[in-house]
């Protein structure tokens, strides 16, 4: 079964919420600052089994040490969240084949 | 049949509802098949606003239909955005979709209008309509209508 992101949040207490009811631009510059790697996706972009939602090039914060990846996750009406959850290497391996290399 | 996508932001603005109403009213006088999508806070108005489904036929929940959305799904994007997260909702289904698109930016406050208005210009070549606007659609109607007949031109 694929892994979907939307499910994970619902169920599981292994993620992190670095910020919530943010505005995108606040949460993408706090992926760069807080991620040892980053790499750029189009807008639309299919991770975790969900369409990642912003403004492009989005930011997506990879950490290979600590297995992690943090993204935005936007609602319409919460605004945008930055979260951190574990994904293993093989997730982490297809999400850096997305990156547009600005 | 040309095909138009009406997408809904947060329902908390009292001029969204009747400006999608009214949307719809114009697309498919325009000859266009009109689906609106929207969070289920949005769709409830909608279904309030037009119980018999007389102007709203085709209604869908909006992560379904970004779920399954593909280029060339639609030949003409609707968006309205009044806050931050409909900008980037806007943008997302603008990227996927790469077709005529207009933006409807409405807000009371003008600095967050006018950070609304710059992000949709930097992202995307959309037609933009946007006024200050909250209680009141008058002013977003008229420009609407304006921004729909230059693209029947």
């Amino acid at each position: 079964m694929s892994f979907c992101l939307d499910t994970y949040l619902q169920e599981s207490e292994n993620y992190e919420i670095l910020i919530s009811r943010a505005g995108f631009k606040e949460c993408k510059q706090l992926i760069e600052k807080h991620a040892p790697e980053i790499i750029h996706v189009k807008a639309g972009e299919k991770i975790l089994g969900v369409r990642i939602i912003g403004i492009p090039p989005i930011a997506i914060g990879i950490d290979e040490n600590k297995g992690t990846i943090t993204l935005p996750y936007t609602k319409p009406c919460y605004g945008t969240s930055v979260v951190e959850l574990p994904v293993d290497k093989e997730e982490i391996d297809n999400i850096k084949a997305l990156d547009i290399k600005e | 049949m040309k095909k138009a996508l009406i997408l809904l932001g947060c329902p908390e603005a009292p001029s969204q509802t009747p400006m999608a109403v009214y949307s719809v009213y114009k697309l498919t006088s325009l000859g266009y098949q009109v689906t609106v999508a929207s969070t289920p806070s949005a769709l409830k108005l909608l279904e309030v606003s037009d119980p018999q489904e007389f102007y709203v036929k085709n209604k869908i929940d909006i992560e379904s239909c970004l779920e399954n959305l593909e280029e060339g799904s639609f030949d003409l994007l609707v968006g309205f955005v009044h806050k931050d997260a409909a900008v980037s909702y806007f943008v997302t289904f603008y990227s996927i979709l790469n077709t005529t698109s207009i933006a409807v930016v409405f807000e009371r406050d003008s600095e967050a209008l006018e950070n609304y208005v710059e992000s949709i210009e930097q992202s995307t070549e959309a037609t933009i309509v946007s006024a200050r606007a909250y209680h009141n659609p008058t002013p977003l109607r008229v420009k609407f209508d304006r921004a729909l007949k230059k693209l029947e031109d």
